[in-house]
């Protein structure tokens, strides 16, 4: 853009609205360089991919679907597909349950009340590889639970106690998510709630609710916001996550990123752009997911009569 | 200012030219014998530096590399850069990338890999040349085909090395067992054997999942060992353009279906699905940790570092399994074509060939000696011997007695591709649909 050329007649706009306008623009310019070269770049170069175009592999058939085809077209990709959203769906209800329950608890006054608040904080400051590592630690057939059931002579073979990780139940990938975002839920709740104060939910009290209308009429609709920022967060994570299930998972059939990794690091590096069709596959679900959920809500809010 | 500016930035361009045709020339000269060795150290100590990608997940290994590689390639003038990558692939990738970008250099001069990871550096055309015999310490390995012994060093998976990558260290998959838990009378030396074994303990075995190196080792081994013709693995050293889709199919048949009648006794089985662990560090927890009384590896001393290290049980054996089919193979270290520092690289390769580095190599990591004992001088093989960390229960003699080769490159992808879709995809297609189909592939 050339700030120096003279204004074009049609633009009515003031010298001062003008220069306002320009800083605008310089200060939105890092974050949309990033946002468009960093991140649509990789989108961009990731979709060429999928649809056939790596030169750099001698490899150059684009437009070319036959990955999404080969793809879309396997029964174990629909069980990947379908295995990925249980544990993305049931681990972010679980940790909004309980983020709101902690959040409520929070804004009573109760002793050592500041202490909690930093207590509840610990897990956002863990990265989830050590979350990972704990559950193993804790909760494998040779972990610590493990370990003490042999000492009290409850089990005599590792292959004794209950198989918690390394499942397709996913009890281990389940229990790292919501370990880490029920903190981060509560946050947004919490803050949500601080904000809005305690007189509508006294004075429904007062006129004769139930605590559960208070909950459900008054406080629920009030902190939707929150509660709708912060799980979109966490869905879009969980679905795109890879850690986790590769390492607490039940091998095969793997989430989608587990199966797009295997692909980016099978010895045949033809099969790159099949990975690349499933990282693409996996954007597109979580897109069209989260584009529902944000619709839905948008509906209802304007139903409310909020904007 | 403008103007200087884009002197200067013309100028590095020229220099930069320059110093691409002088690695290229170096690199002509070099494979037609016309630098003498002095030549070559004259001109690495220039360069300066050295990129050495190697798979980082071994901390002996690190440590090594650290403390003892890099004080030598000091003394001769050469900094080493060493590149600890979570899997080869990843330096093979970045050399291809590199390469056809149309960039003149690349940044990787040395990677330490084998079998298909060669095989697409070879089919790419990306490897530097013949340079493995012109070393000084090329005096080391055993280069003569009339000698049998020297397959090992001309041969990785069956693919002809050409010289453009080194032996570095030789190994041969051992299986080992927890003596706590398995009585001596009961140790299994044949596949049946193991599977009685598991029928009375159901679950105390697993390997590694295929496409993992380790976990298609035991898979060709299972496959040796039920070669209906019983040939072994002598079928398994042709490649894919010479053995058909069919015939490979009927030999494999045997042993896949074998590993799918195991499956219902290996670890987890009983719960649902069977677990197999993904690297050579989930196997040695589960073994650890009692879950299972085996663990199969490469790893001549595996055991001897194991115990060392704490890593293994105590109570750690190594034993002979399967007999007659106990994969045996060397890895290398190669150099690419667009390596930025060629002179440093030879130099590298050729103090790593050195009884020096391989005897310290072999005490510190218990990575075997990658050169040849009969091709030394009596010192030599003595210091060799003496840092061996030692083999536990097992005999050398029994070790060379069943050994086996390596399966082809092209086989590998094969029967990789057949166990991923019959065992576990658990297809109901037949070994003859699931070979055809992986020979179309790999042909594309």
């Amino acid at each position: 853009m050339s700030v120096s050329s003279p204004p074009a007649p049609s633009a009515r706009l003031t010298a001062r609205e003008r220069r306002t306008r320009f800083w605008q623009m310089v200060q939105l310019m890092p974050i949309m360089a990033i946002l468009v070269l960093l991140f649509g770049g990789a989108l961009v170069l990731a979709i060429l991919q999928s649809l056939g175009f790596a030169p750099w592999f001698g490899v150059n058939t684009f437009p070319d679907f036959s990955y999404f085809g080969a793809l879309w077209g396997s029964s174990t990709f629909w069980a990947s597909l379908g295995l990925t959203l249980y544990y993305a769906t049931v681990s972010t209800v679980l940790a909004l349950i309980l983020g709101i329950l902690l959040a409520l608890a929070l804004v009573k006054t109760f002793p050592s009340k500041t202490f909690y608040k930093y207590l509840y904080k610990l897990p956002l400051m863990i990265p989830y590889t050590v979350g990972i590592a704990l559950a193993v630690l804790m909760l494998s057939n040779g972990g610590m639970l493990s370990r003490l059931a042999a000492f009290f002579g409850m089990i005599d073979d590792p292959s004794q106690f209950p198989q918690i990780l390394k499942t397709h139940y996913g009890w281990g990938i389940i229990a790292v998510y919501v370990w880490k975002q029920t903190p981060f839920i509560t946050l947004a709740v919490y803050a949500v709630l601080l904000g809005i104060g305690r007189e509508t939910e006294e004075a429904a009290a007062i006129l004769g609710a139930s605590r559960r209308t208070i909950f459900f009429r008054v406080t629920l609709p009030q902190i939707l916001p929150g509660v709708v920022s912060s799980t979109l967060i966490c869905f879009a994570f969980n679905v795109g996550a890879f850690e986790a299930p590769f390492i607490l998972g039940g091998g095969f059939p793997d989430t989608l990123p587990v199966v797009a990794w295997r692909y980016f690091n099978d010895a045949d590096y033809t099969l790159q752009l099949q990975g690349m069709a499933t990282v693409v596959s996996i954007g597109l679900v979580a897109g069209v997911i989260l584009f529902g959920y944000l619709a839905a809500y948008r509906r209802y809010e304007r139903r409310m009569g909020r904007n | 200012m403008k103007i200087t500016a884009i002197y200067t930035s013309l100028l590095a361009l020229v220099a930069a030219g320059a110093v691409h045709a002088d690695t290229a020339q170096f690199r002509e000269a070099f494979l037609a014998g016309e630098v003498d060795w002095a030549a070559v150290e004259a001109q690495a100590k220039d360069e300066g530096s050295v990129n050495l990608y190697y798979w980082g997940g071994s901390d002996l290994l690190n440590v090594w590399m650290d403390r003892v590689v890099a004080p030598a390639l000091e003394s001769q003038g050469v900094e080493l850069n060493p590149v600890r990558i979570t899997s080869t692939k990843d330096a093979v990738d970045l050399v291809l990338a590199e390469q056809n970008s149309g960039a003149s250099e690349g940044s990787v001069d040395m990677i330490w890999l084998n079998g298909e990871n060669f095989a697409t550096l070879k089919r790419q055309d990306a490897l530097f040349g013949s340079f493995a015999p012109l070393l000084p310490n090329a005096a080391n390995l055993e280069w003569n085909p009339e000698d049998e012994r020297s397959v090992l060093n001309l041969r990785d998976f069956g693919v002809e090395t050409g010289g453009a990558e080194i032996p570095w260290s030789g190994e041969q998959y051992v299986c080992a067992y927890n003596a706590d838990r398995v009585a001596a009378e009961d140790v299994p030396s044949t596949f049946e054997a193991l599977r009685s074994y598991l029928e009375e303990n159901p679950g105390k075995f697993t390997y590694i999942k295929p496409p993992h190196y380790i976990g298609n080792t035991f898979v060709q081994e299972a496959i040796y060992a039920h070669n209906p013709d019983g040939t072994g693995a002598e079928p398994f050293q042709q490649s894919s353009d010479q053995i058909p889709a069919a015939e490979l199919a009927r030999l494999i048949t045997p042993g896949m279906e074998y590993l799918r009648d195991l499956e219902p006794l290996l670890l987890d089985a009983a719960g649902g699905s069977p677990r197999y662990p993904e690297d050579n560090a989930a196997l040695d927890g589960l073994f650890l940790n009692g879950e299972v009384d085996f663990s199969c590896t490469f790893g001549l001393y595996a055991v001897a570092t194991g115990l060392a290290t704490g890593s293994y049980p105590e109570a750690a054996q190594q034993f002979i399994f399967p007999e007659g089919h106990m994969i045996k193979n060397k890895n290398y270290l190669a150099i690419p074509v667009n390596a930025p520092h060629p002179a440093a690289s030879l130099v590298l390769a050729n103090w790593m060939t050195s009884v020096e580095a391989q005897a310290s190599k072999l005490q510190q990591t218990g990575m075997p000696s990658g050169i040849d004992s009969w091709k030394l001088d009596e010192a030599g093989a003595k210091a060799i011997a003496e840092a061996s960390p030692g083999l536990v229960g097992v005999e050398q003699d029994a070790l060379d007695a069943n050994a086996a080769p390596d399966t082809n490159a092209t086989l590998v992808d094969v029967i990789e591709a057949t166990w991923l879709e019959y065992i576990e995809r658990d297809s109901s297609d037949p070994i003859e649909t699931i070979v055809a189909r992986a020979y179309e592939n790999l042909a594309k």
